[in-house]
């Protein structure tokens, strides 16, 4: 199986005023294509920190940070942002849609930044990926007419336009009740099955855990098992 | 609404409609200013090249728009011009520009020898009488019209009341004319005045008639009152001036109007940037999402610009004696006022916005 990603050595030092602060110590993590697996940890173990290096929002410390063979670690902020926008797609806990954009709205504004104003969107599995998060009759309304789950939906839906090569979840089911974060799993868990999707989620929860193939613990900026 | 400009425009109508009101304010200063300025000065022109007199002669810079109010010929010059191969007439005329009585601006007051004046011009008294008294006053029609004076009603001048004695034709020279002697002592200037309009024997043979008085009464000034008009159109220092004054005032307005909607709004949205950089938005994508914004704003502004001073110079022309010309030129100018400025304002946020930190703006609350 290829590996879409992988961090060696990854290290993220914070300067607070005068106190250097450890988020992460030397992470080593591969991630195959086509993999779904889970970050767990306690706050403030570096999950989030790493989420956002993986994706390219911050640049580490040290070590390297392998994305489909491109390290993010020495590129510069542009081509960071190129690469966040062709292979990575996030989806957030608060869910972060644009509120004065309907759902369709939102959708189509990632599609113009993804593509890029290439217009050869694969419509096949726009429509295929909305039929199966179940929005095809919520496209007309805008974030707040929609529930948690729904306005999830849509930042899922939003995440994978463009068909990224992983997608990168920051506790998705972290505001939602226990209805809607299952309805939000099992889709995220047959994007996975059915479209080969590679997920990276950070999870506090055991219950969204089990549902990937893979589960990683971190503590104090470090992965403790695999 | 699946447009981030639009949606995030009608997101918030009050602050969008202030911007779009702000970048009008701008628009507006500079038609209405730059016309009325520029409308003024070629309605003086050309009632002063209107009055029959070829020649004008003056001292050396004391004709002209913009020049000094104080009478400073003497009035001995006007018969020794008579004397002149070639002129046929002459005249003395004072001119004062005073700040009006009864509205905004200025208004011009003459002061002539009528007799004179007649021969010289091919003034006329249409209604009453002609001047006979110090404290009697001539008006052209349109005065009579805007101020709703007629013959016996007073008029205030230089503190002093006068009565409307007669209304001349045709428009020519400033609206008000009293009589010479009457202005020489109110103005305290005995035996002065601004001018002497020179009749010519015949028409053709004015550049002749100049020559004559150049070298008769050297280091003085003649003006052919056919090149009056295109005098006062060139402007002037002082009215360019104020027209570069109001288009800079103007700019700064728009710019600071947009800076301030652009820079408190991007304040408002700093996690919708961090999810827009969270999604691959270049630094020139959000540049040019936050530029559209400001230019919709721009474009709004200026039509709506447009017409608030279309309607203003309507309102203005209908009630009151002002001119106000509406130039191509100086509406496309206004446009880019609008437009540019609205750019330049915006571009400092866009350009802080884009550069933001995208951990940072996402965990903005």
């Amino acid at each position: 199986m290829k590996t879409i990603l992988q961090t060696v050595d990854l290290k993220m030092i914070y300067q607070i005023g005068k106190v250097a602060v450890n988020a992460l110590r030397g992470v080593n993590l591969t991630v195959n294509q086509a993999e779904f697996v889970a970050i767990m940890g306690p706050s403030g173990c570096g999950k989030s920190t790493m989420l956002h290096i993986l994706g390219g929002m911050l640049k580490p410390s040290s070590g390297s940070v392998l994305i489909d063979g491109q390290d993010l670690s020495k590129m510069s902020d542009g081509s960071r942002t190129e690469l966040r926008r062709q292979k990575i797609g996030f989806v957030f806990q608060k869910f972060n849609l644009f509120p004065t954009l309907t759902a369709e709205g939102n959708i189509r504004l990632a599609e113009r930044i993804r593509l890029n104003g290439n217009h050869k969107n694969d419509s096949e599995r726009r429509r295929e990926i909305l039929r199966l998060l179940n929005l095809e009759g919520r496209l007309n309304h805008k974030p707040l007419e929609l529930s948690g789950g729904e306005q999830q939906r849509v930042a899922i839906a939003r995440a994978l336009v463009g068909s990224p090569a992983i997608v990168l979840a920051d506790e998705p089911t972290g505001n939602l009740d226990s209805e809607n974060s299952q309805i939000v799993l099992k889709m995220l868990q047959e994007l996975n099955g059915k479209f080969g999707q590679t997920i990276v989620m950070i999870t506090h929860s055991p219950e969204a855990a089990s549902i990937a193939q893979r589960v990683v613990h971190m503590r104090d900026g470090q992965i403790v098992n695999k | 609404m699946d447009n981030l400009v639009t949606a995030n425009l009608k997101q918030r109508p009050i602050r969008t409609i202030i911007s779009v009101i702000g970048v009008a304010l701008g628009v507006v200063l500079v038609v209405l200013m730059v016309g009325l300025s520029h409308g003024v000065l070629q309605e003086q022109g050309r009632r002063n090249s209107n009055v029959g007199a070829e020649l004008l002669f003056t001292r050396p810079n004391n004709y002209g728009p913009g020049t000094s109010s104080v009478l400073s010929l003497p009035v001995q010059y006007a018969p020794k011009i008579a004397e002149i191969n070639g002129v046929q007439a002459v005249s003395p005329v004072g001119q004062y520009l005073k700040p009006s009585n009864q509205s905004f601006g200025m208004e011009m007051v003459e002061g002539i020898d009528i007799d004179t004046y007649q021969k010289v011009t091919n003034l006329s008294i249409d209604q009453g009488k002609t001047l006979s008294e110090d404290n009697e006053v001539i008006v052209d029609p349109i005065y009579a019209k805007d101020k709703k004076v007629k013959i016996g009603d007073s008029i205030d001048l230089f503190g002093h009341k006068f009565y409307v004695s007669g209304i001349y034709q045709p428009e020519i020279g400033a609206r008000i004319k009293i009589k010479l002697s009457m202005m020489q002592n109110l103005l305290g200037s005995k035996d002065r005045c601004s001018f002497v309009f020179v009749k010519c024997q015949t028409t053709s043979n004015q550049e002749q008639v100049a020559t004559n008085i150049l070298s008769t009464l050297p280091g003085n000034k003649v003006l052919f009152t056919r090149e009056i008009q295109s005098l006062y159109e060139k402007g002037l220092p002082a009215v360019n001036t104020f027209v570069k004054a109001v288009v800079v005032v103007s700019i700064i307005i728009s710019i600071l109007v947009i800076m301030l909607a652009m820079y408190t709004t991007i304040t408002e949205r700093t996690r919708e940037i961090g999810v827009l950089k969270s999604l691959g938005a270049s630094k020139s994508f959000i540049i040019f999402e936050i530029e559209k914004e400001a230019l919709l704003i721009s474009v709004l502004g200026t039509l709506l610009g447009y017409l608030v001073a279309i309607t203003g110079r309507w309102l203005i022309i209908k009630n009151t004696s002002l001119i106000i010309d509406l130039e191509l030129k100086w509406l496309l100018y206004a446009a880019l006022v609008g437009i540019l400025s609205g750019l330049i304002g915006a571009l400092y946020p866009a350009l802080k916005v884009a550069n933001q930190d995208p951990v940072k703006a996402l965990s903005y609350e």
